[in-house]
């Protein structure tokens, strides 16, 4: 009889430690997945930085002041006449 | 004493059970009875406002996808005062890097009495990153940098009264304003359980989405580069012309689209501040929407498309012109002070004859018919187009309080009544369109974040005329550039417009001085692709020279030129297959 509690409550002792066991790891895991997205959510907010201060950037290469200089200094000047070409119909 | 083993167990036991009672009954109490208590005030203490840092504004376009407004990322600069015990050599280090003074930092350092509990002072707004970076390099754990966003302006005061702007106190113009639901970005800010270095929990994670949501892009029916071009042509006329402001708006009679407005006097949007804090708030006001002025002679196209659609006159009609017509107490008489003999509606165009307008309006129309053209045409309501301020200008109707029947006399050729630069270029762009009134819009698409793009589709705001009498009032503005107004003519097209040169009403009467030059029109014809309108205000130019023909015309010819070559409009004797 001693003995049968005996083995029962050791069942009873590993099946809870085994439970407890699981659930610490469950919760761990979540925790670290939490961190894990909170870094990546972070890592957006980075990227959208970076890239909307490339977006300015590029912006401000091409703005027209920069491209009128930068034409000026390659020897560009504005097209003063144009003459069009009628193509026929084929 | 006790007696064997089993007793002294049963001792035990019961000494244990006694013991462990109370932490029972405390357990019960602390997870049953007062549960709900206990919980509230656990969460209360992990509970805190955490947030990622603020999402960007949508972002402006034009038409072609250049970026006209941007975002920079920015940071502000704040520092725990609780960690720091001697302000002054902090102070010394900071103020070169932030721009400021060492004493306004130590000023900002210390709080003010009521403010004994505050642990945190904000020290500066808008640091760039290469700042904050220098900052971060110091490693001081009682510096705190907040990243947020500064407006960016690719091309500076460029279209400013277009773009316009919105300050942090709510005040906004342009079309930033008109469209702020949609530009401002959604604040993420959340209340909830975060762990000791302001992390939420898991849970929270698990409850939504926590990625920033940027605002949505517009991309605009601008062309940057026709709007760098106008706007570079406005300020060389008001140097040439000694002009105190002005208008030039080029847009697109078939789908409504604006294609640029400018205006000057003009300033930096990125710049508000100072502008706000020199009392030049002025200065936002659009002045092609809402700015009314009396627009002169230009308006006779529409009374001339009023007479020819209402079926009373047709290209046979005329009148006797003697130079002078009395009418509710008021003389007109035309500009030049002669008399033209017999006129058709050709020659009032030809001669811009505001006794010919008046003859129309007062033997022809009459009242009920001029006016319900007026408003056909758009005059004294707002267009709707999405920029913020729009005013609808003034018509003063028969049923009006202050209605004088010289009203009708005056009205036809542009005085007395008072439109907007964008009311004005509507009106010709439904003569352009064979009648059909386009909205004027500004938008092009909405650019959602999930990658949703959405058009703007053109909008028809009606048919004020027919399509005969729009061909038949687009002839006779044609001939009348080939005829009168040469200088508006644009070699390889034919173009139709009328210029208009406008007195400046002042108390009691009207600036003996001052005017408003301006003139309209639209081309190549047929099928016209672009109308343009040109406003200078007050030319500071001899008297014989201070018409619209002889300053407007020539920026009108020398902007229609330009855009037709821009938008890839071949020549007319091209176009015909020639």
């Amino acid at each position: 009889m001693q003995r049968l509690l005996a083995r029962l409550l050791l069942g009873v002792v590993v099946i809870t430690t085994v439970l407890a066991g699981v659930y610490l790891m469950v919760v761990a895991a979540n925790v670290h997945t939490a961190r894990r997205l909170w870094a990546m959510e972070n890592q957006i907010a980075d990227v959208m930085r970076d890239n909307q201060a490339l977006m300015t950037e590029i912006a401000r290469l091409s703005s027209i002041p920069v491209l009128q200089e930068r034409s000026v200094a390659l020897g560009y000047q504005p097209a003063e006449s144009i003459d069009y070409l009628y193509l026929g119909e084929p | 004493m006790l007696h064997g083993p089993d007793t002294r167990l049963r001792l035990i036991a019961v000494l244990l059970i006694a013991a462990l009672l109370p932490i029972l009954g405390q357990l019960v109490r602390l997870q049953v009875l007062e549960h709900s208590q206990y919980q509230s005030e656990a969460e209360a203490l992990v509970r805190r406002q955490y947030g990622l840092p603020e999402a960007p504004w949508g972002v402006i376009m034009d038409r072609n996808g250049d970026l006209l407004v941007g975002n920079v990322p920015v940071y502000d600069v704040g520092i725990d005062i609780t960690m720091i015990t001697d302000t002054a050599p902090i102070a010394a280090v900071l103020a070169p890097l932030l721009n400021r003074t060492e004493e306004e930092l130590l000023a900002s350092m210390t709080p003010t009495e009521s403010l004994e509990t505050t642990v945190w002072r904000p020290l500066t707004k808008h640091v760039p990153i290469e700042t904050a970076q220098k900052l971060k390099d110091l490693d001081w754990p009682w510096i705190t940098l907040s990243p947020t966003w500064e407006r960016y302006y690719a091309e500076g005061a460029m279209a400013c009264h277009t773009l316009g702007f919105f300050n942090a106190e709510g005040i906004g113009y342009g079309v930033q304003a008109f469209q702020l639901r949609f530009l401002r970005a959604e604040s993420f800010a959340r209340y909830g359980q975060v762990s000791v270095d302001t992390k939420p929990l898991p849970g929270e994670l698990a409850e939504g989405n926590l990625t920033p949501y940027p605002g949505t892009d517009l991309r605009l029916t601008i062309d940057r580069t026709i709007q760098a071009f106008i706007e570079g042509t406005l300020d060389q006329a008001i140097i040439d012309y000694k002009a105190v402001g002005g208008t030039i708006l080029v847009m697109n009679p078939q789908t409504g689209e604006i294609l640029a407005i400018a205006s000057r006097p003009n300033y930096e949007p990125y710049r508000y501040a100072e502008y706000a804090q020199n009392g030049e708030e002025a200065l936002f006001r659009d002045p092609a929407v809402s700015i009314a002025y009396e627009p002169g002679s230009v308006f006779k196209v529409v009374t001339v498309a009023a007479a020819l659609d209402s079926g009373r006159v047709d290209m046979n009609w005329s009148y006797y012109d003697t130079g002078e017509l009395e009418y509710g107490g008021v003389s007109i008489r035309n500009s030049s002070g002669a008399a033209y003999g017999q006129q058709g509606l050709q020659g009032i165009l030809n001669h811009s004859l505001n006794v010919g307008v008046a003859t129309l309006s007062t033997q022809v129309l009459g009242a009920d018919l001029f006016y319900k053209y007026v408003r056909a045409f758009g005059f004294g309501q707002t267009t709707g187009i999405e920029l913020t301020g729009e005013i609808g200008g003034i018509v003063h109707l028969p049923t009006d309080w202050d209605w004088s029947d010289s009203h009708l006399a005056t009205n036809p050729f542009g005085q007395g009544i008072a439109v907007t630069p964008l009311q004005m270029a509507m009106a010709v762009s439904a003569i352009a369109n064979n009648g059909v009134m386009m909205q004027p819009r500004i938008v092009a698409e909405r650019r959602y974040p999930d990658g949703r793009i959405i058009p703007i589709p053109p909008h028809e705001l009606g048919q004020p005329i027919s399509a005969e009498t729009a061909r038949t009032v687009t002839e006779i503005m044609a001939r009348s550039v080939e005829t009168f107004g040469k200088v508006a003519q644009v070699p390889g097209y034919r173009v139709a417009g009328k210029s208009g040169t406008a007195q400046i009403p002042t108390t009691g009467g009207y600036d003996p001085q001052q005017v408003i030059v301006s003139y309209v029109g639209f081309g190549p014809v047929p099928n016209p692709q672009v109308v343009i309108l040109v406003k200078l205000d007050r030319p500071d130019v001899p008297s014989n020279i201070r018409w619209g023909i002889n300053t407007a015309a020539p920026v009108f010819q020398k902007v229609m030129a330009r855009v037709l070559t821009l938008l890839g409009v071949p020549p007319s004797d091209l176009r015909a297959g020639q």
